[in-house]
């Protein structure tokens, strides 16, 4: 990238591009209402609405195989290739973070692509392990329970109620990165996701 | 070739005696303190057994049979009005008896509340009776009661696995 010791040149050296395509944005906010309706059926479950959350676990793990289709043919922003930054690309990306400018990446920022990474994976790990999941109090089993034993079981549970309290950390991570963007580098990315349009270095 | 003797010789001699150690192991196994810990357990597969079969007729996996669910409901109430606090032995917690048991030490606590979550259940598992052989709405209408109050006491008092 160019270099950025001239913080003062502002918005001349932006300019608004067509980043995010239809499909990543309706998957992202498909995404956002699966896991938060997902989250809170889990976390305060009751009978009459558990079988609510077993639906939102369908949902959002239709939407990561769909995202991990997409991260081989998608557009390039999307794409897995655009996701796999180096060491060194984040190190430097890191070392400017703080400035108070847009990133100006076509696409995730480096410690972005990042946090894509490991939501995508704890998102992973919370479908798959819901799938095999037990509920001895309220009794509803993930559909897979069953072919499993009950002591591989009991751990799977114990994982799913781990990794939702990952979830929490890395989603209330995700919304201070973004309002970090909004008031100090003064780049709304939610209006990005919505529209497509986002801040790019020319 | 007696180095080679010996040193089988020692092999079994110290297998023997580790085969000969495991009965001693396993007799801490079965004191005071085991067979409490099993006791309750069994106490819980029993609800286990009742509401489960109760849970499926509500969520339509087995049949509703207002018979057997007023028997199962009336079974229920048995088992949780039982005074079972002798089976809650001190140092029965999942620290002191790892991989035996998931009672977390707060039950023991000074300010716990699982008298209050014990009589929550007494009292759902009582509201159940009193309606599961009425058909199947009106179980329904009761049995998440019962459920919830399971939940609650897993919630606060049950370690996530062994």
């Amino acid at each position: 990238m160019v270099q950025d010791n001239d913080t003062s040149a502002g918005a001349s050296r932006f300019e608004p591009q067509k980043v995010w395509d239809p499909a990543i944005r309706i998957w992202h906010w498909m995404l956002v209402f699966s896991v938060v309706s997902g989250w809170l059926l889990g976390e305060f479950r009751s009978f009459s609405t558990m079988q609510w959350h077993i639906y939102a676990g369908y949902t959002t793990g239709t939407l990561i195989l769909l995202r991990i289709v997409w991260g081989f043919i998608g557009p390039p922003p999307v794409r897995f290739r655009a996701l796999a930054v180096g060491p060194s690309t984040l190190k430097n990306y890191a070392g400017k973070m703080f400035q108070r400018e847009p990133s100006g990446v076509a696409g995730h920022n480096p410690v972005g692509a990042i946090s894509v990474i490991l939501m995508l994976v704890l998102l992973s790990v919370q479908v798959m392990t819901g799938l095999f999941s037990e509920d001895d109090a309220l009794f509803f089993d993930g559909p897979l329970a069953n072919t499993v034993s009950g002591s591989i079981r009991t751990t799977l549970t114990a994982y799913h109620h781990l990794s939702a309290k990952a979830i929490l950390v890395i989603v209330l991570l995700h919304v201070s990165a973004i309002l970090f963007y909004l008031l100090w580098k003064r780049e709304n990315l939610v209006k990005a996701m919505i529209t497509g349009w986002k801040i790019v270095r020319k | 070739m007696t180095m080679r003797f010996k040193t089988i010789f020692m092999a079994i001699l110290i297998s023997c005696a580790s085969l000969g150690a495991i009965p001693m192991v396993q007799a801490a196994d079965d004191d005071a303190v085991a067979q409490a810990i099993k006791a309750r357990q069994a106490g819980f597969r029993l609800y286990s057994f009742y509401v489960g079969q109760l849970f499926a007729m509500a969520k339509g996996e087995q049949e509703y049979n207002a018979d057997l669910a007023a028997t199962l409901a009336n079974n229920l109430v048995a088992v949780t009005e039982l005074s079972n606090g002798m089976m809650w032995l001190p140092e029965s917690d999942n620290t002191a008896r790892q991989g035996k048991t998931r009672a977390l030490p707060e039950i023991w606590a000074a300010d716990s509340n699982i008298g209050d979550k014990a009589q929550t259940l007494k009292d759902a598992a009582l509201g159940l009776s009193l309606v599961a052989g009425d058909g199947l709405d009106a179980l329904r209408g009761e049995i998440g009661a019962v459920g919830e109050a399971c939940d609650s006491c897993h919630e606060d008092f049950r370690a996530e696995d062994f």
